[in-house]
Parts: C-alpha cells; sequence; structure tokens
C-alpha cells in the first residue's frame, strides 16, 4: 500500500525509533542492575509464568477500586489486541495486496473466519478502548479525582510537584484517543465496497467519510507515526508500567510476608537509591502510581507526611532526571531528601496493607524499614521512646524497663503451678510476650489464658526471664543488632528447654518466630492462643458452658496474625462456637485496618494531632453496629495484648465508654467456658 | 584535651532488690550502668567533638561484667576503656573513688566526668571525692559543659529553678546531672562488633580508703499508713489544713 519512499521513510523511522527504545530499556536495566542483591529467587521461568498469568487475569487489581479496575481491564485487553492490530497495520502497510477488510478476500487463501473473528474482536476492542483512556481522562482531568493527589506534608519531587505525572498522562491518553481512531479511520478509509459487517465502527466511520485512498495514507502514518513515538517514550514515563508490572509481578517476594529482607552485612540499610535492593528500584518502574497504597495506609489516614506511593514515584523521578536527565548527582543525595522524609520514615506501622494491596508487587514498606536501618547504623537522633524502648530492650530484654525476673511473676501469683518449660519438658512452650507479660492492664487476660489452657488439660510452660523480646519491632524499628541479639538470647532459651510447639499471645511474637526465627535455626511450629484454643474445643477438652447470645461482637483482624499469616478463622469460629451476635466490619480479613502500635509506633514519645487510626476503628465498628434496636452489649474483640492497649485508650478518646467495650478474645472464651477470672 | 570519665556499675533497681544479710544480694541482681553516668558519658564526648581530644572511659569491675557497659561507651565515642579490677561487688563510693582517682592520676586528666549522684549513691559522693584525691575542684549538678582553651564554661542547675554559669579553669571534675544533648544510642550491631575487636585495659586497685560505716541491717520498706487527700475548693482545704496544724499543736 505505501510508496517506495513512503516504504523506506518508514523503515528509517522505525530505526530510530528501535534505537530510542533499547537504549530506553537498557538506561532502565543498567539502573536496577546498580541495586543492591536481593534474595535469591527460587524457580524463575516458572515465577515469571505464575506472573504474566496474573497480569493476564488481571488478578491482582480488583483487591480495590472494583468499577476502575474493570475499565483497567478493558484497557489492557485493548493494547493486548492493539499490539496484533499494528502487527497487521504494518504488514498492511508493507507487503503489496494485504488487507484484512472484508475478511481479508485480497489475500490468496485467506482464513476468512479467523480474519473476520480478529476484524470483529479489534474493530470491538478499539471503542473499548476509547471508552476507557476517556474515562481516565475524565478521572484525571476533568473530575480531578482526589485519590490521585498527595497531601501537602508530604515530600514531592519539585517535577512531580509541578505536574510531571499529569503531563505523562496527558500524552500517553492523546497517544491512545488519536492512535485508535486514526487506526479505525484507515480501516474505515479501506471499505470501498460499503459497511463490513465484522468491522461494525469502521463501518459506522465509512458511512460518514467514505473510502479514500489518500485517507488511508494519512490515518496509516499518523497512527503508526505514533507509535513510533510513544514506544521510545514509555521508556522515559512512568508508563514503563506496561513492560515492568508483569516482570515485577514475576520477581515478587518468595519468602513469607513476615520474613524481612535481612540487610547487607557492609553499610547495612540504604541512605542511597542504589543502596535499596535491586528489586526496589524495579519496584519503582513497575508502579503506574494509582495511589491505592496510600489509600490503605493507617499513617498516611493519620495525616502523617507519608505516602507508600509518594515513595515510589519520587524513586521513579529521581531515576528519570539521574538517567535520562543526565543528573547523575541526584544518585548522590540521601533518600531521606528526595524520596521520603525522615518524618514519614518513623511513622510507618509496618501493617503491610500497601503492599498488599499494591496490585504490581512493589513493597515499599521494605524500602522503609531499609532507610530506617542504615539512620540507625548512621547515628540519627532516635524519637525519645523508640531510644528508651531500645536501651532496655538491650539491657533488660523487654521494652517496658521491667527487670528480667519480674517477666514471670503474673505466673507465681497464679492458683496452679505454672511449669518452667526450661526445667521440664512440656508440650507448649507458651511465648508470653512483653506486654502480656508485664502490663497491669493486660495480666488479667494472661492469667485467663493459663487458666483455660489449663482446663484444658493442655501441657504447657513458660520461660520466665529466660524469655526475651522475640524482636518482632525491634527488626521492623531498624535495629537489626538488637534484633539478632534477642534472637540468640531466646535461641539459648529454647536450646535448654524441651517442648513439642509453641503457642503465643502475642501475634507479632508469632510472626516473628513463625517466619524469622527459621532464618537463625529457629524452625518450630509455632501457634497463636486462638488456634490452640479452637483446637481444645474441637478436641472436646473445653466446652462452652455458657451461650453468650447477649453480645453484638466485631472483631479486629490484628495484622501480624491476619494479612501477614492468614490467622482469620481460628477467632471467627471462637466467636461462632461461643454463640454471639457476630458482625463483621467494613475493613476485615485482608483489609482490616491498622491499630497504629506496630513497628514500633507503641514506643513513640510523641503523639501527632489528628484522628488516630484506633479511634477511626472504634467509629468503624459503631457503625457497623448501628442504632441497635436491641439492648446487647457491644464488644469490640481482639486477639492482640497491644490491640488491648490500643483500643481500650480509643474508647476513652472518642468518648463512646458505655457504648462500645474492648475485650480480649480470651476474656469471651472464659465467660463462655465458665472460667472466673 | 584528656577527658575521662569515670563510671559506675551498679545493682539495676528495674527488679525488686533482693536482700542478703546486711546487703543487697549481689548473686541475684543484675548490674547496670548508672543513669548518670550515661549523661557525663554523652557530655564528655560532646566536648571532644567540639574541641578535640580522647575520651578515657574508666570504673570498677565490680563482678566481672564491666566489659559490656565498657563496649557500649566506646560505641557511643568513646576512645579507650579501662577497668580496675575490683572484682567486690560490695565496694563502697569512698573505696571505688579512691581506686579511680589512683588510676586517674596516670591519665593526667583534663576534665574528669562523673554522674552527679547513683541510686546507690544518692548523696552523690564520687565526684566530690575524686576531685579531692585528684586535688582539682569540683562542679556538680551541670547541666552543660563548653570548653575553649583552658577554660570550661558550666551550667549548673540550683533548687527551685534557678541557674548559673560558671567559667572554671582546667583541670576539674564535673558531675554531671543532664548532658546538653540527650544521649545518643549506640546500635547494638556496632557495641557488638567493638566487643569483638576493641582493648579493655586491666588495671589493679591501688589504695584503700572505705567511708568507715558498716551495715547493720538492711530490709526492704514496708509501706505504713497512707496520705489523706483532702477534697473540696480552695478554701475548704486551706481551712482543714489550718484546722489540722492547730490539733497537732503546730499553729
Amino acid at each position: 500500500m505505501l510508496t517506495t519512499i513512503e516504504k523506506i521513510i518508514f523503515i528509517a523511522l522505525a530505526l530510530i525509533s528501535a534505537g530510542f527504545t533499547f537504549h530506553g530499556f537498557k538506561t532502565i536495566v543498567d539502573s536496577i542492575r546498580k541495586g543492591r542483591s536481593a534474595p535469591e529467587l527460587k524457580n524463575v521461568p516458572m515465577s515469571l509464568v505464575k506472573g504474566a498469568v496474573t497480569v493476564l487475569f488481571q488478578r491482582t487489581i480488583f483487591k480495590a477500586r472494583k468499577g476502575l479496575s474493570a475499565i483497567h481491564m478493558g484497557l489492557f485487553f485493548g493494547l493486548i489486541t492493539y499490539a496484533f492490530v499494528n502487527l497487521f497495520d504494518v504488514l498492511e502497510g508493507l507487503v503489496p495486496g494485504f488487507d484484512l477488510v472484508y475478511g481479508g478476500k485480497h489475500i490468496p487463501n485467506a482464513p476468512t473466519g479467523l480474519v473476520n473473528a480478529f476484524n470483529l474482536i479489534a474493530d470491538v476492542m478499539s471503542m473499548f478502548l476509547l471508552v476507557a483512556i476517556i474515562v481516565f481522562f475524565v478521572r484525571r482531568f476533568i473530575v480531578k479525582d482526589k485519590a490521585l493527589t498527595f497531601r501537602e506534608n508530604i515530600l514531592l519531587n519539585p517535577k512531580v510537584k509541578a505536574g510531571a505525572q499529569n503531563t505523562d498522562s496527558l500524552i500517553v491518553d492523546i497517544f491512545v484517543i488519536m492512535h485508535v481512531i486514526a487506526h479505525v479511520l484507515s480501516q474505515a478509509y479501506r471499505l470501498t465496497d460499503g459497511a463490513d459487517p465484522f468491522m461494525p465502527f469502521a463501518s459506522f466511520l465509512n458511512s460518514i467519510f467514505g473510502a479514500s485512498q489518500t485517507g488511508v495514507h494519512v490515518a496509516w502514518w499518523v497512527s503508526l507515526g505514533w507509535v513510533m513515538f510513544i514506544i521510545p517514550y514509555l521508556s522515559r514515563s512512568k508508563h514503563t508500567h506496561f513492560f515492568m508490572s508483569p516482570i515485577n509481578l514475576g520477581l515478587a517476594k518468595q519468602n513469607p510476608r513476615g520474613q524481612l529482607d535481612a540487610p547487607a552485612k557492609v553499610d547495612p540499610g540504604a541512605k542511597f537509591l542504589h543502596d535499596l535492593s535491586w528489586k526496589r528500584v524495579l519496584d519503582s518502574y513497575a508502579c503506574v502510581q494509582c495511589n491505592r497504597c496510600q489509600d490503605v495506609c493507617p499513617a498516611n489516614f493519620y495525616g502523617r507526611p507519608l505516602s507508600p506511593s509518594a515513595l515510589e514515584v519520587n524513586k521513579r523521578y529521581l531515576l528519570k532526571e539521574a538517567t535520562f536527565g543526565s543528573h547523575p548527582d541526584l544518585y548522590l543525595l540521601p533518600l531521606t531528601e528526595t524520596v521520603i522524609s525522615p518524618e514519614a520514615v518513623w511513622s510507618c506501622t509496618t501493617c503491610y496493607a500497601c503492599v498488599r494491596v499494591c496490585p504490581v508487587g512493589n513493597e515499599p514498606m521494605a524500602d522503609i524499614v531499609d532507610i530506617r536501618r542504615r539512620m540507625l547504623v548512621d547515628g540519627a537522633e532516635l524519637d525519645s521512646g523508640v531510644q528508651n524502648a531500645l536501651q532496655s530492650l538491650a539491657t533488660n530484654g523487654n521494652w517496658m524497663s521491667k527487670g528480667k525476673r519480674l517477666r514471670g511473676r503474673w505466673a507465681k501469683e497464679m492458683e496452679f503451678p505454672v511449669k518452667n518449660a526450661t526445667e521440664e519438658p512440656v508440650e507448649h512452650l507458651w511465648f508470653v510476650g512483653d506486654t502480656a507479660s508485664f502490663d497491669e492492664r493486660v495480666i488479667p487476660n494472661t492469667k485467663m489464658v493459663a487458666r483455660l489452657f489449663n482446663q484444658g488439660g493442655l501441657d504447657f510452660g513458660i520461660m520466665y526471664q529466660n524469655e526475651s523480646n522475640a524482636g518482632n519491632d525491634v527488626r521492623r524499628v531498624g535495629e537489626e543488632g538488637l534484633f539478632e541479639q534477642l534472637v540468640e538470647q531466646n535461641m539459648e532459651a529454647f536450646g535448654k528447654a524441651q517442648f513439642k510447639q509453641i503457642v503465643t499471645t502475642d501475634p507479632h511474637s508469632f510472626n516473628t518466630l513463625k517466619n524469622e526465627y527459621p532464618q537463625f535455626g529457629g524452625k518450630f511450629e509455632v501457634k497463636h492462643y486462638t488456634v490452640t484454643l479452637l483446637k481444645l474445643f474441637e478436641e472436646g477438652k473445653l466446652t462452652i458452658k455458657n451461650k453468650l447470645s447477649h453480645y453484638k461482637v466485631t472483631f479486629h483482624d490484628p495484622c501480624y496474625l491476619g494479612r501477614y499469616n492468614g490467622g482469620f478463622t481460628a477467632p471467627r469460629k471462637l466467636l461462632e462456637l461461643l454463640g454471639v451476635e457476630f458482625v463483621e466490619m467494613p475493613r476485615n480479613c485482608e483489609n482490616s485496618f491498622c491499630c497504629g502500635a506496630g513497628g514500633g509506633q507503641i514506643w513513640m514519645g510523641k503523639v501527632a494531632p489528628g484522628e488516630r487510626p484506633a479511634e477511626n476503628r472504634i467509629k468503624e465498628a459503631l457503625s457497623t453496629f448501628g442504632e441497635s434496636a436491641n439492648a446487647k452489649t457491644q464488644l469490640f474483640v481482639v486477639t492482640c495484648p497491644k490491640d488491648m492497649v490500643m483500643y481500650s485508650d480509643a474508647v476513652k478518646t472518642t468518648g463512646n465508654e458505655g457504648r462500645i467495650e474492648v475485650r480480649d478474645m480470651i476474656q469471651l472464651v472464659a465467660e463462655g467456658v465458665g472460667v472466673d477470672a | 584535651m584528656n577527658i575521662v570519665v569515670a563510671i559506675k556499675h551498679i545493682p539495676s533497681i528495674a527488679d525488686d532488690l533482693p536482700v542478703k544479710g546486711n546487703n543487697v544480694d549481689f548473686d541475684s541482681v543484675d548490674f547496670v550502668l548508672n543513669e548518670f553516668d550515661e549523661q557525663s558519658i554523652e557530655q564528655a564526648v560532646l566536648v571532644k567533638e567540639s574541641v578535640g581530644g580522647t575520651v578515657t572511659v574508666i570504673g570498677v569491675d565490680l563482678i566481672g561484667e564491666l566489659d559490656n557497659v565498657l563496649h557500649l561507651a566506646l560505641a557511643k565515642g568513646a576512645d579507650k576503656a579501662v577497668k580496675i579490677t575490683g572484682d567486690d561487688p560490695s565496694a563502697d563510693s569512698h573505696t571505688q573513688a579512691k581506686w579511680l582517682s589512683e588510676a586517674i592520676k596516670g591519665l593526667s586528666p583534663d576534665i574528669v566526668f562523673a554522674g552527679v549522684q547513683a541510686s546507690n549513691d544518692l548523696d552523690g559522693q564520687i565526684g566530690p571525692l575524686l576531685a579531692a584525691h585528684l586535688d582539682m575542684p569540683y562542679i556538680g549538678g551541670v547541666s552543660s559543659v563548653g570548653v575553649s582553651g583552658d577554660t570550661a564554661t558550666v551550667s549548673k542547675e540550683f533548687a527551685g529553678g534557678v541557674g548559673a554559669k560558671y567559667a572554671v579553669t582546667l583541670p576539674m571534675v564535673v558531675g554531671v546531672q543532664a548532658a546538653s544533648k540527650p544521649p545518643r544510642y549506640a546500635p547494638i550491631s556496632k557495641v557488638r562488633q567493638i566487643a569483638q575487636t576493641a582493648t579493655v585495659e586491666k588495671v589493679a586497685p591501688s589504695g584503700d580508703a572505705s567511708s568507715g560505716l558498716t551495715f547493720k541491717k538492711m530490709a526492704p520498706p514496708v509501706a505504713a499508713g497512707h496520705a489523706e487527700m483532702i477534697e473540696g475548693s480552695s478554701k475548704e482545704v486551706a481551712a482543714k489544713i489550718v484546722e489540722l496544724l492547730k490539733s497537732k499543736g503546730l499553729a
């Protein structure tokens, strides 16, 4: 179809475009390779296939924003179709007589059915694409969806602040609209014999514009000219997402969610961009900057200057300027000046919601922990509360500045002996944790757990002063050395003990014992007490005497039991056994909302103003209960000692005493079984 | 500048203090660094950072575990660590001050820092005793120290929110109440690394001085009686207080 001169021009332009594209992606790959090593991935080809399947079925995107996700799906399949469309357009341009209209009747021996099917799909997909891109265009530029913006107090790359994201989006929006219209017009102009029933959209345009050879040429050049411009451009914009997100999903974290990557031995943690592992660099190329992570971030909700997506966005624009913008000196600026503010670094609760919701497998939380690690090693000034906690953990093995010997004091006050697992063999080694061992508000519940274990005939013991804090939050604060010290202390204690499995009260201890101690040689079977209790019921060793139908109950999934470790069912089954009226909050299970205490936040001396996550959660529970007509007592049930503290406070500070009560699951179980306090 | 920090290893009061005979049961108590010494180490390192010099941390090793504390001090910026092998957990402040001063003399210090007090030295004897043995001036209750040439500018706190600034000619002994900045955190990885590589100089105790006091009895305090809270408006409270004072024959 093209004249010889046109063909020469086209091939020359295509080569130039390919050159820029190669340069673009080589630059990207080089910048990724500058990152530090990451834990070795197993069976990469299989993982890549899995990643491709995930992308093909758009599986990860529907975790949030379902409507927009459906539109994204239209865009995705539209663009996949257009990869083929463009291929055939090139053939139509270069191969004489190659023409797909009317079932490809000008091509000798063309598989008419197949060609018609392709034409129909391409034609319909063109309309989908246009609709999808117009929806996204309207969302960003007309409606100006707030979800795409960042709060004032969040550190942003100057280019981003000046609207670089909008420019990128506008260019791609205009490209898609013009490209699709030009392609369909190029087909419409080919319809010399009137409508083609397999090309309704093109036929409609044909009925308006008629057929025209000049039109075919012009439309073809507009359509493919754009492609030759846009492909190299994509490597220089946030739309590297198209290519990098499937790769990122294929290379996503294989270790358990609750296992942080260990820091480097030399210069641990991250001060500069390339102190991060190569996967964290890849993250920013996969990110399309949708801000879903920001939506679910409890620190962001609380008005803190943290946005996980701003972190990725800033990384991306820093990389762009440092590579394509030839400002390599940007690499030499600390991350805390270019990517995330120190205050934001210390706002993260490590709740994992951002990582969980990310459709492309990014882990902004891992960056934050790595930045904390380096800040600690470099002697950055710490929040006084965090410093006190760490110092106490180093000297006393707990963060509450209590003497080691006081850890088992509650057990000595029990009416039956609680075995010392380091002195005699037990079946269940109960790892009690700091809050449950020392906090006067929580100790009555700890004793209740002991009574129920005792009543259920469970052979259990605790390690008394030999137990140290398990180190989950210490590691997440970035104090890897102290974490290792605590692990060593506990491993030494475990070495003295004989037991079959570990049971924990605290989900944080549960997480690190289960997922991180194996890296230090501690391979144990670890259970949360909700699972152990449920088993006692299932084996008939505990029975419900009093049904608790007078309670209306909702349940808060703790991050480290639920989202991290999938412990959703045991607590709910216990509540079912107890016969309470159960209602589920809108944010439950995987999508549970952090209480705000994790990742060292509970140690912070300074409390920022604003509605705290725990307060918001109490309001969510109350609105879930609704204006109840019946006179049932409304309970907010928790299974984490930290939650007990956080939510009891939140009920008071929101002035909801008398409307809702915070109870530990153990209190309900004790009431159901008929064990007195 | 030669900066010396004299520290004390003391029984932890995070636990209930166990008693055995007429003294603390030293076998079943953890020893920790005196919290005021944390402040004085920080102040010493701050001085070094502003005018240069070396910081030597020195203490009496009472139970053979002083290395942990010395490593921590090195991780926080001290340059040299010395322990006096006392091996007697009951060594009192007079004894420790004598041993410390004998060892410190050899270090020809420009400034000696000590914590202003300790939970087993509430009357703050170590600093003044060191000053006496070393024949240097002593200034206690200090909340910041700045050095310029051979003069130190020292802020001292008095009761009732009153403060004063002194210019002191070196050498001197300072009893630190608080450093001018909160003590820094030493990451454990650094402490552990230092524990593997650093050398702690050992010095035998020399000299003899004791307080001359002997313990007759030691027992945990017993709660007896409770405070009475007077409630009501300020006038009512005042009236009740007057009434009480009268009834006790005090007014």
